[in-house]
């Protein structure tokens, strides 16, 4: 085993760590306590499973199985970016297919441009990469969307009243949207490396690779998340305005 | 037949929302070139049927006709540029005088840009001020200006000077009145009875969802209440 990877032992004394950010927010009166439990206790036993799953799918499945995996990754992102924009129309939909297409699109290009390699071992983690980038764009999109459709209801009701279609009259709140949903991917593009050392590079170092070799798969992830935030915030509001308005051009969200 | 000679008719129209009756069988007709004053103590439903007019709600009954057609026989974009809107408060949607006016209208040229600030009172305005610095009033005008940018034949008011101190208000109220002189439908909602007795020629009265009144505003009763 490399020396980088904790021992069960590790793990278990990293429990510390939960202790005193429980300590902290009971200190502090936040009302977080059982949140900081809960939140713990689930990533443990979700990571052991997954860890169990992983290992069956590398060994037996293959490339189906891999997809399949990064399938249900996007049923559940979906789901995540559908709940934070409650109160539009058909969210969750919506929010699925965004994930969905941002996805498709981004791992699709990588696998077809033999970027990377088909194998479970490295489909399965990118692919979860990808699928958080899409949730991110198309959840910050839809909310962002939601929150517009709330405080700017009078200006798209004043567009509507000169005759503007529901599209147009929201188009700039659109704009404001995805501006709003693209450049915390855009910003972490542009300081990767100085301020910030991601997953990916961090996990290739700890695992003993050439700092020149891992920051080339960082190049391919920054690039990754930020194109499959851009499709999936995009689809996201294209769908979403869809929902917004009925046939009479009338805001309902 | 209701409508035939009206711009605007509502024909037994029933507006029901979350199970509470908004409207209840409002059957009234709005003249050509005449200001209608829609008047009423608060929540009788005036706002939800001027809103009904330019198709922002519909009606859960009922019919509400432009020139004796019920109105999802038009395209309903057309029926938003015949018939438009001035609501409560200002709401500015260009950075800019001219970006303003041209919201509706993108081909507006600079000449038609100032001739319509010229009907509204503006005149003196460059077409380049910034709108985050206008005045409440001028917003309000400025309002109007971009609604006539599109060329509608009826215009809803929607308590427009509510938001507006008295001499902006006055301001707001000469515009409408020269409008309407040049041949223009107006409907005003108004809390103020004064104000809807100044500009109406006439004036619908609801009370609790239903037509208490309706006819010429000299002749109301219920604007002669207003001393």
């Amino acid at each position: 085993m490399s020396p980088s990877v904790p021992s069960w032992y590790g793990v278990a004394a990293s429990v510390l760590l939960v202790g005193i950010a429980f300590f902290l927010v009971l200190r502090e009166r936040l009302g977080l306590g059982r949140e900081v439990l809960v939140a713990s206790a689930r990533a443990a036993v979700q990571l052991v499973a997954v860890g169990g799953l992983l290992l069956i799918l590398f060994r037996h499945t293959g490339l189906p199985g891999a997809l399949a995996w990064v399938t249900a990754m996007v049923l559940l992102a979906g789901r995540v970016a559908g709940g934070r924009a409650r109160g539009l129309p058909h969210v969750m939909r919506v929010a699925t297919l965004a994930v969905a297409t941002g996805t498709a699109a981004t791992l699709g290009l990588l696998l077809a441009a033999q970027v990377i390699d088909t194998s479970g071992r490295v489909v399965v983690p990118v692919g979860g990469m990808v699928v958080t980038g899409a949730m991110q764009g198309a959840s910050m999109t839809l909310q962002r969307m939601r929150d517009e459709a709330i405080t700017g209801r009078r200006a798209v009701e004043a567009r509507l009243a000169l005759g503007l279609a529901g599209s147009v009259a929201f188009a700039p709140h659109l704009r404001t949207s995805l501006r709003a949903a693209l450049i915390p991917a855009i910003d972490g593009t542009k300081v990767v490396g100085l301020i910030s050392l991601p997953g990916a590079t961090v996990g290739l170092l700890l695992a003993g690779v050439n700092p020149l070799t891992a920051i080339r798969y960082q190049v391919v992830v920054m690039y990754m998340l930020l194109g499959a935030a851009a499709v999936a915030g995009v689809v996201a509001g294209r769908l979403a305005l869809r929902t917004m308005f009925d046939d009479a051009h009338r805001l309902v969200a | 037949m209701i409508g035939m000679q009206s711009v605007l008719s509502l024909d037994d129209v029933h507006v029901v929302r979350d199970g509470v009756s908004v409207l209840g069988g409002v059957t009234a007709q709005i003249a050509p070139g005449r200001c209608t004053a829609l008047a009423g103590p608060s929540g009788a439903g005036k706002s939800t049927l001027l809103r009904l007019l330019d198709r922002l709600e519909e009606p859960t009954a009922g019919t509400v006709l432009l020139h004796g057609r019920p109105l999802p026989s038009y395209d309903v974009l057309e029926v938003r540029r015949r018939v438009g809107l001035v609501q409560q408060a200002p709401v500015l949607l260009g950075a800019t005088v001219v970006e303003d006016l041209r919201t509706g209208r993108p081909t507006l040229s600079e000449d038609e840009a100032v001739e319509l600030l010229g009907r509204v009172g503006l005149a003196d305005q460059a077409l380049s001020r910034l709108t985050a610095s206008l005045s409440g009033g001028e917003a309000q005008r400025l309002c109007l200006a971009r609604a006539l940018a599109v060329g509608p034949e009826v215009l809803l008011l929607d308590e427009p000077t509510s938001a507006l101190d008295a001499v902006a208000a006055m301001s707001v109220e000469r515009v409408v009145r020269a409008l309407v002189a040049d041949g223009l439908t107006a409907v005003l909602v108004s809390h103020d009875l004064r104000q809807a007795r100044r500009l109406a020629d006439d004036v619908l009265v609801l009370r609790a969802g239903g037509l208490e009144e309706a006819g010429p505003a000299a002749e109301s009763r219920y604007l002669a209440g207003a001393s």
